[in-house]
């Protein structure tokens, strides 16, 4: 198992925490994972509300560069999955578009094939790592924690050629989170959209669909949101505390990615290995309770 | 009068003539509520070739691309590809006169530019530029980037927005990829 790492602009800046412990769980997996180097923006979402072709053309370079190194590509964000998966879908469909992209990507000496498979962190860790490995591993079972699964969009929608899991009711996640020993309680709004993509101009919409997520998690006795979607983590914890203040009421909901919970459960340093310092809604009952490290640290 | 279908086709928005008004896209839809005329309702006037109202709705830059419509289409129909053909005609064509989503388009635009000079997005700039760029009076500009400012602040403490941007060494090559769309999608 040796993958190419695409880590998406997200995992550089607000998402840091995904990728410290994405990095932290492979490398604790014993999983061979290299970053693709200089690579560049996936488009996200503007390049498709933009040309069809640019949101092609733009995952492909990335795409291109994971073909030299000969390796799949494990995205941890889901636009960026889905970009990538799709710039290879096209890619494969037609000669047709494969000129069509040799013309898009002229003077830049990219060449893309399709010959390397594009998968998104859930379906590395349920597919190709496994749950036994990861049962295995286990140091600190998360027996008690209560927690509910949230999917958003990306990682199930569209399910193009190959998805790794359903796309009404996904449970990827809630096999990973049993393994860990935590509980996973019944969740309607799984794969309801966090309205993250209309953040930045329709405030209002995201502020009501986050809020819908976060109060029936909270009524459900969640300790904390799952997540594996930089965008769903951002509207979810970041923007908690606002979605508090336009509603009028406190929520307090901790947002983990399921790299942190994973970590968390293979006994991993809960700041330095998983970042849980940068999470905005602290998670700081759920570390004092199931991390042994940051007892000992404390005192 | 038809010939609007066929431009939303050739832009992405395959399958748009099964549709039979079921209804199922509006019914899933997360954000309908807020819509002046729902997904189902787009589609029939796409058929209609009713391009101006579609093209100045409000719908087109509510759709928040989740794909629930296009997963549950009992026709197979591609309605998120739809509305994302029908946001660059839109763009494209300068409809940006929603005076309730003035920041829509600014959004996009300067998204694209971001990564088109640097390889990769950089978020406190997207933030700016996307308020700087919008349509909305410089009041309503400048109270936005104020009420963001210690959002900004909070996030920066927590090590979480970087000073400066990551400049990729193969910026170039992004920015012919958007220069070669542009020149094929032109000819076109």
């Amino acid at each position: 198992m040796s993958y190419a790492y695409y880590p998406g602009c997200s995992l550089e800046a607000t998402a840091k925490e995904y990728d410290i412990s994405f990095r932290s769980v492979f490398t604790a997996l014993g999983v061979d994972y290299q970053e693709i180097e200089d690579w560049s923006c996936c488009g996200a979402s503007a390049a498709h509300a933009t040309s069809r072709l640019l949101s092609v053309a733009l995952p492909a370079r990335d795409l291109g560069k994971a073909e030299a190194m000969g390796r799949d590509v494990v995205a941890p964000c889901p636009a960026c999955y889905q970009n990538l998966k799709h710039a290879r879908e096209f890619v494969l469909e037609s000669e047709e578009n494969r000129e069509k992209l040799r013309r898009a990507l002229e003077g830049t000496g990219v060449k893309v094939e399709g010959s390397v498979k594009v998968k998104h962190v859930l379906e590395v860790l349920l597919k190709d790592i496994g749950i036994e490995k990861i049962a295995e591993k286990v140091a600190e079972p998360l027996e008690g924690l209560r927690v509910v699964p949230y999917y958003g969009c990306y990682i199930v929608r569209p399910p193009g050629r190959e998805s790794f899991d359903d796309v009404e009711n996904p449970t990827s996640m809630d096999r990973i989170i049993q393994a860990l020993g935590a509980t996973v309680l019944p969740f309607t709004r799984k794969t309801r959209c966090c309205g993250a993509p209309v953040m930045m101009s329709q405030e209002e919409e995201m502020h009501r669909l986050s809020y819908e997520i976060i109060k029936e998690a909270r009524e459900a006795g969640a300790q904390a949101i799952v997540v594996a979607c930089p965008m769903c983590h951002f509207s979810l914890d970041a923007k908690q505390p606002e979605i508090e203040s336009h509603m009028g009421e406190q929520l307090g909901v901790p947002v983990l990615y399921i790299t942190q919970l994973i970590g968390l459960a293979l006994g991993l340093d809960p700041y330095a290995e998983l970042g849980m310092d940068k999470n905005m809604v602290a998670p700081d009952e759920i570390i004092r309770k199931y991390s042994k490290k940051a007892v000992k640290a404390k005192a | 009068m038809t010939d609007f279908r066929s431009e939303v086709i050739a832009a992405g928005g395959e399958g748009i003539t099964a549709c039979y008004q079921c209804g199922t896209c509006s019914g899933g839809c997360p954000t309908v509520s807020a819509m002046d005329y729902t997904p189902r309702q787009i589609i029939r006037m796409v058929n209609l070739g009713m391009r101006d109202r579609v093209l100045s709705s409000r719908t087109i830059w509510l759709c928040a691309t989740c794909y629930q419509c296009q997963v549950r289409c009992p026709r197979e129909v591609k309605i998120t590809e739809v509305m994302a053909a029908l946001k660059s005609i839109a763009m494209r064509e300068g409809y940006n006169s929603h005076v309730a989503r003035p920041r829509a388009v600014s959004f996009y635009r300067s998204f694209n530019e971001i990564v088109s000079n640097l390889g990769r997005q950089f978020e406190p700039l997207l933030l700016m530029k996307t308020a700087l760029g919008s349509r909305e009076g410089i009041t309503s500009k400048l109270g936005y980037l104020l009420r963001s400012a210690p959002f900004g602040i909070a996030l920066m403490k927590k090590g979480k927005l970087p000073f400066r941007p990551e400049k990729i060494s193969g910026r170039d090559e992004v920015r012919r990829i958007f220069e070669n769309v542009a020149r094929m999608e032109a000819g076109e």
